[in-house]
């Protein structure tokens, strides 16, 4: 008997008794979050701060949050803010390099990065407590005295256009941009896409003068949070900040959108996919409007979350798709957009459209059921809590809030509103904003595998949309012409091979340059042995003037003494270099330089900071003339254009023997050279020596 | 002043900051936060008390993936992972009794559909495979699962199927703490895989989505089919298409009964949790769970490569390179040395990879490496990938990335080392401030390792990681016989 029991124990505690109803389940009260104050004050220059304190790990992380955004982009240069926010880190501070920064900052595991998005711009920073000082400074850096070194400008513009070029590998990716192109408008900043044609004519200039209009005191918000004394905090944040006194006019609104219509859809062809990938929808709306809770609540019924009705009905009813889901987007100053997106097999593509539409007619057509509303409305309420989970959270509105001007308990008044919303509400603004007689569908699929269903079914006005990416007008595609040209210049100078074996050139020659309003005469005698390595002895009429440099040293003898090489005569000297015709016509063997043709006479020839656009002489093939900008350090950047002529050969090799430099437009100097000799055996020892 | 090759300030400051970001944040400050138990039936839970905010995470951690998947039912681990949320004999159901009923039908005109001779059979099963599912649905209750959790505020409702696990998450405040012990557990000891055949479709595709619309998943699928010869990790956990397509819900019940076993299961929960209250209410509702023999490990052991592979595939994306190398598990005393190696080739800006190819050659638009892939509990891949410039080609890079490999092979850079111990050292504090991934983490931890405290001794372990260690494990791994390298090319009539 007892062996039976215990058989029939163990039989028994197999199967598991079931647990009680999840609905009789009784749950207490949630311990109330209170939402942390942040300390909020404005520094005398006009910056705004936020202070949070956490200390609950060693760690501090920062954000300024500036007025600007590609929404101010001109429309020949799109993609400036976006370049000039990565480059404001990348290209590195006046005192150090971008990648001086990138060792610093990865050597004690800290971050500084900027970006600007559509409509603002901001320059962030995380560090260990520990390491505060010199990180914030670096931040402080990057926000205030951003350099922009070339070379940084280059690598992003490289990226730039290899990001354009990769802009249609994803199906999903095309479908949500070209709704976003069409909804906020193609023609518009809100919309526009960004070619090669716009990132190539983005120069260094164009973000200095980006950063000086849109990044000053008043125009930043400033956020820390994390391991420190508000206290502290203040008096550093004095001190750092207190210096910078930049001031520009008000930041202007930002562009109105067009509000216009696009029914139909959007058809772009793949023959590589299998999937349809889909975007429907038209504007949306703001979030301080009254219907927003409204608008959000029936949004949610519709297609947010595993319940919604188009999850339901496309997904688990019919089978069609793994993702669909429905936004109502609202911007804090501008519309958002109502978007249903998602992905279904190509075959059921048309049919995905016609239901989908059809169920957003429903909403507009009967009230939701009460079970409906209370799932939609218990879902936001109850889960109010994860808007506090971290006080991080609590700050980032503040900031945001402060930004767009909203009043500090904007999420609480719309945690009010929603528990308000009733059936009838959202039937009312279903009807009032579900517009889909409006709706623009963009596909992006195969409709070779749509089936018998194909998409005119759906009796709309179909537009294919043109996935071709206009070719870039002077960047890498056209590296052949531009190699071409100096092949070209090559030869006619005397051939690959004759130009190669230059070791050094020294020239003596005659020259008239301006000085005050006349042209004055001086004589220079210059020694060179490439790639670097100087030696030039100028009598002008205020005294001589004899520069040596190496590269990376030197000395200067003039009336005044002698010197070390200051770096900025040093890097001057090597610019020098770097454009002597002889070089200049060899960059496309240089791995070190890039080569680019501009137009059919025309390269322009980057090696680091150093730009030159070098121009041909159509008959000849020669140089003809060279153009750069002068160092913006000396004041203003001026374009400078030297010419070449009275070509002779020395050695077999063509060199120019009279030239002249225009700066701004107007004659600095021109010169005549009355020898040259190439390879005489130059010695450093001996061009390095001084008088 | 002489410059060597580490700047005596910075080796200094390196090993100060060492010691410092222990405070705190150590281990044994760590450990008061952490209860730990195992219940009888061998289901361990791990508890993390973080009272900052009325909020909880929850992790299931399931140690079976799709490397358990049987032969010819590739996938199935993945549809098991998306029947999980189909709900039980109490919650999805208008009436249990009757939809089992219902349900079984399904299974019977499935049988018969399957066993059609001709057309017209064919066609009459399914026809009447269609009515027997619509029945079933009538009787169904749709996503109750889901709607009980988002309704009760719960947020991060997910799941996902890897190779090596399959994991079960979401949040919910902490004042419902007792309904996530109540579906969570119900949906492992009585779960109904209702609409079964519909989520076959979804699971089918989803496939589409991510591997057959997109080069890169293409790729990959190729790469693991070409290196691996036998082992599992062949196959992704999306499978084969065919195999996806013939699932049958008794399998998939099948795997749930051989895998779903307490002693394969592990917990976390992180947040404003009671430890006891945690323990009472875990012996309550998942100590009804069964005990069960937990299932052997994969066997199948995977031969050495004995020559370099090469695979390509031709696709109309923008060009994408990846390099793979065998290595071994992540018990393997070399792993550490391995995750160095990773990010002084390719973890940030200061990396030889992206100094190399991205900045200074312009020949790539990002690099990067990944120590394990596709999973790490058995022989795997130490992976590089770039993504080439425009204008410039998969050969150049690869030829670029090679010669960055043998470089490391000879040299490196010790201030380079200290900057990745120091990274990783603060992605540990970083890791500490979230509910959610310390649910997740610990449980990997744990199952991975039989501690989840290796979490934090893997960090002292990697500050003996020497420059040496890193070049020998170069040497000894990123070898041509090891390796498989894997592209697309672009068709011809694509520019």
């Amino acid at each position: 008997m007892k062996r039976l029991l215990t058989t029939l124990a163990c039989a028994l505690s197999l199967v598991a008794q079931p647990a009680k109803d999840y609905k009789s389940l009784k749950f207490p009260p949630l311990r109330e979050v209170k939402p942390p104050e942040p300390v909020f004050f404005t520094l005398p220059n006009g910056m705004k701060i936020f202070l949070l304190e956490d200390h609950e790990l060693p760690l501090i992380s920062g954000s300024a949050l500036i007025r600007t955004g590609n929404l101010f982009d001109p429309n020949d240069k799109r993609g400036l803010a976006d370049l000039s926010g990565q480059i404001m880190r990348s290209g590195g501070t006046k005192a150090k390099s971008g990648d001086q920064l990138d060792e610093e900052l990865e050597s004690v595991a800290a971050s500084v990065e900027s970006s600007i998005g559509e409509s603002n711009g901001s320059v962030g920073f995380s560090c260990l407590k520990e390491n505060l000082d010199p990180v914030m400074a670096i931040f402080r850096d990057v926000m205030t005295q951003p350099e922009f070194r070339q070379d940084k400008v280059d690598l992003a513009k490289t990226q730039a256009r290899s990001g354009i070029s990769r802009r249609n590998d994803d199906a999903a990716g095309i479908a949500s941009r070209e709704f976003a192109s069409t909804v906020f408008g193609r023609d518009t900043p809100w919309g526009w896409t960004i070619e090669y044609e716009h990132i190539d004519r983005i120069q260094r200039e164009d973000m200095v003068k980006f950063h000086r209009r849109y990044f000053f005191p008043k125009n930043v918000i400033l956020s820390i949070y994390g391991d420190f004394s508000a206290d502290a905090m203040k008096t550093k944040l004095t001190s750092l900040f207190g210096a910078w006194d930049a001031k520009q006019e008000p930041v202007p609104p930002f562009p109105e959108m067009q509000k216009t219509r696009h029914p139909g859809i959007q058809l772009a062809e793949r023959d590589d996919v299998t999937q349809t990938f889909f975007e429907i929808g038209h504007l949306g709306g703001q979030l301080n409007e009254k219907d927003y809770p409204a608008l959000q609540v029936a949004v949610n019924i519709l297609g947010s979350g595993f319940s919604s009705r188009l999850l339901q009905t496309v997904r688990t009813k019919l089978g069609y798709a793994y993702a669909v889901s429905a936004g109502w987007g609202a911007g804090y100053a501008s519309l958002g957009a109502f978007q249903i997106s998602g992905s279904t097999k190509s075959a059921s593509t048309t049919d995905t459209i016609r239901v989908i539409r059809k169920e957003v007619e429903k909403m507009r057509e009967s009230p939701v059921t009460p079970e409906e509303l209370k799932i939609a409305k218990d879902a936001v309420l109850n889960s109010f809590v994860f808007s506090f989970d971290r006080p991080s959270k609590t700050l980032n509105r503040m900031v945001v809030y402060e930004y767009f001007g909203y009043p500090k308990d904007f999420l609480f008044q719309y945690q009010k509103a929603v528990e308000q919303v009733t059936a009838e509400d959202v039937l009312r603004v279903a009807k009032e904003r579900f517009r889909p007689e409006d709706f623009t569908v963009v596909a992006v699929g195969n409709p070779k595998e749509f089936g018998k269903d194909p998409l005119t079914a759906l009796k709309l006005p179909i537009q294919k949309i043109e996935l071709t990416i206009p070719e870039p007008q002077p960047a890498a595609a056209n590296q052949g012409q531009g190699s071409a040209l100096l092949k070209r210049a090559q030869d006619a100078m005397g051939g690959l091979a004759k130009l190669e074996a230059v070791k050094d050139l020294e020239s003596t020659a005659e020259v008239k340059f301006l000085m005050g309003a006349t042209m004055a005469p001086a004589k220079q005698r210059a020694k060179r042995i490439f790639p670097n390595i100087l030696r030039q002895e100028q009598e002008l009429p205020f005294g001589n003037v004899m520069v040596f440099s190496d590269g990376k040293t030197g000395w200067m003898q003039s009336p005044q003494g002698m010197i070390a090489l200051p770096p900025a005569v040093t890097q001057q000297v090597q610019q020098d270099m770097f454009r002597q015709a002889i070089s200049l016509v060899l960059s496309d063997g240089m791995p070190s330089r890039t080569v680019t043709s501009i137009d059919n006479a025309t390269v322009e020839i980057v090696e680091g900071a150093n730009t030159v656009r070098l121009t041909f002489d159509a008959p000849t093939g020669l140089p003809a003339k060279i153009s750069y900008m002068t160092s913006p350090m000396a004041g203003a950047p001026n374009e400078v254009v030297e010419t070449y002529s009275g070509w002779k050969a020395v050695n077999e090799v063509m060199l120019p023997f009279e030239y002249t430099i225009d700066q701004a437009g107007k004659r600095f100097a021109e010169g005549r050279f009355t020898s040259q000799r190439i390879n005489s055996g130059l010695k450093v020892e001996d061009l390095s020596k001084k008088p | 002043m002489k410059l060597g090759r580490l700047p005596g300030r910075l080796a200094v400051s390196v090993l100060f900051l060492a010691t410092t970001l222990l405070r705190g944040q150590s281990l044994k400050d760590f450990e008061k936060t952490v209860t730990e138990f195992t219940l009888p039936n061998g289901l361990h839970f791990i508890v993390i008390e973080r009272h900052q905010a009325p909020v909880v995470s929850f992790n299931t951690y399931v140690n079976a993936g799709s490397v358990d998947d049987p032969r010819g039912k590739t996938g199935i681990a993945h549809m098991m992972e998306h029947m999980a949320f189909k709900g039980t004999e109490t919650i999805g159901t208008k009436n249990w009794p009757l939809e089992k009923k219902a349900l079984a039908e399904v299974e019977r005109a499935y049988d018969k559909m399957q066993a059609a001779k001709n057309k017209a059979e064919a066609a009459k099963a399914e026809v009447a495979f269609k009515a027997a599912m619509e029945k079933a649905d009538d009787l169904k209750i749709d996503s109750e699962y889901d709607k009980i959790v988002e309704q009760n505020g719960g947020v991060g409702l997910n799941a996902g199927t890897a190779e090596d696990a399959t994991n079960y998450y979401y949040s919910f405040p902490a004042n419902r703490i007792e309904l996530w012990f109540l579906l969570e557990s119900e949906r492992f000891i009585r779960p109904v895989f209702r609409e079964f055949y519909k989520e076959r479709d979804v699971v089918r595709e989803e496939r589409r989505m991510r591997v057959e619309s997109s080069a890169q998943g293409l790729l990959v699928e190729k790469l693991l089919m070409t290196t691996f010869d036998l082992h599992p990790y062949r196959i992704s956990p999306g499978g084969i298409a065919e195999d996806i397509e013939n699932f049958r819900q008794p399998e998939a019940y099948a795997f749930f009964r051989k895998y779903y076993v307490p002693s394969n299961i592990t917990v976390g929960i992180a947040g404003d949790v009671d430890p006891k209250e945690i323990r009472r209410l875990a012996e309550k509702y998942f100590g009804r769970l069964e005990a069960r023999p937990a299932p052997g490990p994969v066997k199948i052991v995977e031969p050495a490569q004995k020559s370099e592979r090469r695979i390509s595939i031709e696709h109309k994306e923008q060009p994408i390179l990846v390099i793979a190398y065998r290595r071994p598990d992540h018990l393997d005393k070399d792993d550490l040395a391995l995750d160095v190696l990773a990010e002084v080739l390719a973890g940030g800006r200061t990396s030889i990879m992206y100094r190399e190819l991205v900045r200074d050659q312009k020949v790539a638009l990002a690099a990067g490496a990944q120590p394990s892939f596709p999973g790490e509990k058995f022989p795997n891949l130490f992976l590089i990938f770039v993504v080439p410039n425009m204008g410039k080609t998969v050969a150049g890079n690869e030829k670029a990335s090679l010669d960055l490999v043998e470089q490391i092979k000879k040299e490196v850079d010790l201030a380079a080392l200290q900057r990745v111990k120091t990274k990783l050292r603060a992605g540990l504090i970083r890791r500490l401030d979230s509910n959610s991934g310390l649910a997740g983490d610990l449980t990997a931890y744990h199952v991975a390792y039989g501690t989840w405290k290796r979490m934090f001794t893997d960090i002292e372990e990697l500050d003996k990681v020497t420059v040496d260690d890193v070049k020998r494990v170069a040497q000894k791994y990123l070898v041509p016989e090891g390796r498989t390298v894997a592209w697309t090319v672009q068709p011809k009539e694509v520019k």
